[in-house]
């Protein structure tokens, strides 16, 4: 077992593509967010709310770069994009989905705080999840609300715990094979 | 514009588990060989260590409409790319019983195979032989009559251990998952290394799947596989009676025609029905092949549930083969065993999981959030269990691909995949989730949960049969209707059983290009 310890690599976090004039500037996602990289498809609003919520699903995930992570993969070609969605049958382009899901929670967060999702106190903000998690969203429309939760939960525990840095903090090995270092 | 290449002798759709075998077959025995896979090209090099990365191998092609209260969960279970779905499958090989090939003549339930276990035996022990299988048939008392397995099983690691005793402290039996992977180095591909990647595909060859075996003996006796070409229709000669070739579309949008003495479909279940029946002309009004009436019917899947339990003890649950460890087939020959069900079913135990991804550890726990997230990460990575059932889903013509009436992006209507689970197979499931409840009970754990029931794997649509009226193919994949047509893949088997297809695939594909090669349908001209 010990062999298998002293494989762990030592991989960067997730690497993202930002093409510069002067040609690709590589960064993770964490720090496209700390360099306040302009996102491809997202709104400012969209991003805004979509970061306060995955950030009280999974703590860590913002500065983690969830956004810009999920941000950049809605911008590829479909075949090459590493959203978990991908997996659930959810017709193309994902883009589509986050939208509409990101649009049903900010006017579900308006009906009953006043507010948009990420301008919401933390308490606020847990109780519209709470609501999500039920799917307790009169007048909801836009992809099943307790999906939405399962879906953003998700992305946000694949930047904070699906690298090596991630697994780390867990006080695991990642024992790659082949490490995650291309540019995503 | 349309393109036209030089004719081949045999055409493979599809370069995953089924394709793999007739393209290695078939070439070796001198045969002009091409296979057209929608999907990129793949090396060991993209095999990268990641439930992220992993993501890329999946499904790519053309969306698929789902419907029913059991869904298939294609994009789950389809690949795409060099090696199809074999690129990331688990290698848990068990073979089918007995009883499966003969549900209807003793269960009064499905359909019989044209052919008994005895006729698929020795395809079994060949395949076994050629990719290397980690077990131990001897402790595998429940299974079939066959040879030895070639190497010695995996290691069992402590929640192996942990969940081997609670079924044991039941009566219940467990022995080595019998695995396309190797404990020791066998024909020149090295040992597993036990690191639970093998969802993100196998970099090092230590499992088999079509790139490390047949494929890889494909392209050594020449044949030739083209990526990025998406196979859109299967062309008949103006009388119906011979498949001409194809028609496909290269990623630039161009459309391409290519010939052949013998079509192969190995698209897997889904494609292939959808392409027979997207492929209707005025002699085939109802889809190729389709005289019965019956492609896209008899859609199965497995209906599957892992069950995980806290331990206290630690169970490194990050190590070992993602497929498992061990394996519970107790009960499985009795189909009947349990009122107002039907069926068998097995348990895969001890898979390895990672923190991420659809299958990972913080996602069979999708109710906790927040602040409570990553303690029980931190717990879990150390001291988890996890155990998946296996359940024998029933041919029901109801379940079926047909064909959607939105169009992919080549003009080509989409597959909707309609699947329903009937009383008796959820009564099954329900029998099995108590007894895995007890076993993780006995097995010490603290606290258990189930994760969410789904589909496992995809067969039928394109079943096999003695009777043209009841089946589309012959028990070889032979078109009933079309003699230079092959079917391949899980889409044949008129019953699913409850073990995971793919030795099967292997076992068929190797008895069917075997017949193909000494009965080769080479007289049609164009
Ligand atoms: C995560 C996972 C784990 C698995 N684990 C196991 C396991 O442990 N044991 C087991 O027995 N099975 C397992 N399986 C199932 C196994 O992978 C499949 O049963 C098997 O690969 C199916 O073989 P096939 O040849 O029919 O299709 P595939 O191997 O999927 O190959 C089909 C190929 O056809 C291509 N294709 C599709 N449409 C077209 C078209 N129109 N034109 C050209 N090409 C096309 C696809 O891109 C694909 O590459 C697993 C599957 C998954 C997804
Ligand atoms: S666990 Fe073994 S078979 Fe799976 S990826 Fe690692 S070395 Fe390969």
């Amino acid at each position: 077992m010990e062999s298998l310890h002293k494989r762990r690599s030592l991989l960067k976090a997730l690497v993202l593509s930002y093409p510069l004039v002067s040609g690709a500037l590589l960064l993770s996602p964490a720090q496209a967010r700390q360099r306040k990289l302009p996102l491809a498809v997202l709104d400012d609003g969209e991003a805004a709310d979509l970061e306060s919520v995955i950030e009280a699903l999974v703590p860590g995930s913002a500065e983690a770069g969830a956004v810009h992570f999920i941000d950049y993969q809605l911008a590829r070609p479909a075949a090459d994009s590493l959203l978990m969605l991908r997996y659930l049958g959810v017709e193309q382009p994902h883009l589509n989905f986050y939208r509409a899901g990101l649009e049903a929670l900010a006017q579900h967060s308006v009906r009953r705080f006043g507010k948009r999702p990420s301008a919401l106190p933390a308490a606020e903000l847990d109780t519209l999840i709470t609501d999500l998690i039920a799917d307790d969203t009169p007048g909801w429309s836009g992809p099943p609300a307790s999906f939405l939760y399962f879906v953003w939960r998700s992305d946000g525990v694949d930047v904070t715990y699906g690298t090596e840095d991630g697994m780390a903090s867990l006080n695991t090995p990642y024992m790659a094979h082949i490490k995650p270092e291309q540019v995503w | 514009m349309v393109t036209a290449a030089d004719k081949v002798d045999l055409l493979v759709v599809g370069s995953g588990a089924a394709g793999s075998v007739f393209a290695a077959e078939a070439s070796a025995a001198g045969k002009r060989v091409l296979l057209l896979e929608a999907g990129p090209a793949r090396t060991p090099d993209d095999l990268v260590s990641s439930q992220l990365w992993a993501r890329r191998q999946k499904w790519g092609g053309a969306h698929v409409e789902e419907e029913g209260n059991h869904r298939v969960g294609h994009n789950f279970n389809a690949g795409w790319g060099t090696g199809g779905s074999t690129m990331h499958h688990y290698g848990v090989w068990p073979r089918l019983h007995e009883n499966d090939f003969r549900t209807s003549t003793e269960f009064g339930q499905g359909m019989d195979w044209p052919f008994q276990y005895a006729e698929l035996r020795p395809f079994y022990d060949r395949i076994q032989g050629a990719v290397g299988l980690s077990g131990d048939a001897t402790e595998e008392r429940w299974r079939p009559p066959g040879e030895a397995y070639p190497m010695p099983p995996v290691p069992v690691f402590g929640q192996g251990r942990l969940l081997a005793a609670g079924f044991a402290r039941l009566g219940l039996h467990t022995a080595p998952l019998p695995l396309a992977i190797n404990s020791v180095p066998y024909r020149g591909r090295p040992a597993c290394l036990y690191d639970g990647w093998c969802d993100a595909g196998c970099p090092i060859g230590a499992l088999g799947n079509a790139q490390t075996v047949f494929l890889n003996s494909a392209l050594a006796s020449g044949a030739t596989v083209q990526n990025d070409s998406t196979v859109t229709r299967l062309l008949t000669r103006r009388d119906g009676r011979r498949i001409e070739g194809v028609e496909y579309r290269t990623g630039d949008g161009e459309l391409h025609r290519q010939y052949a003495d013998v079509v192969v479909l190995a698209a897997f279940t889904v494609q292939n029905a959808r392409l027979l029946l997207a492929s209707a002309n005025d002699r085939h009004p109802q889809g190729l092949a389709n005289s019965s009436g019956l492609v896209g019917r008899y859609l199965m899947t497995h209906p599957t549930v892992s069950l995980y339990g806290m331990f206290d003890e630690e169970t490194q649950p990050g190590f070992g083969p993602t497929g498992g460890q061990l394996l519970n087939q107790d009960g499985y020959d009795n189909k009947l065993a349990v009122k107002d069900a039907y069926g068998s079913f097995q348990w895969i135990i001890a898979n390895a999981v990672k923190p991420n991804g659809l299958l990972g550890i913080a996602n069979n726990r999708a109710d906790i959030y927040g602040a409570q997230l990553r303690p029980f990460l931190q717990r879990a990575v150390n001291h988890l269990g996890v155990m998946t059932l296996v359940a024998e889903d029933v041919p029901l013509p109801e379940n079926r691909v047909e064909l959607s009436s939105k169009r992919d992006a080549f003009g080509v209507p989409l597959a909707r995949a309609v699947h329903n689970l009937d009383k008796a197979g959820a009564a099954l499931v329900a029998h099995a989730l108590e007894q895995g409840a007890a076993v993780l009970t006995a097995a010490g754990a603290r606290e258990q949960w189930r994760g969410p029931q789904a589909g496992m794997h995809i067969l039928g649509g394109t079943v096999m049969g003695s009777d043209p009226a009841t089946s589309v193919t012959n028990s070889y994949g032979q078109s009933h209707d079309i003699e230079n047509l092959f079917i391949a893949g899980p889409g044949l088997f008129p019953g699913s059983g409850a073990v995971n297809p793919t030795f099967t695939i292997h076992a068929l594909a190797l008895r069917a290009v075997e017949q193909l090669l000494r009965d080769w349908p080479s007289h049609g001209t164009q």
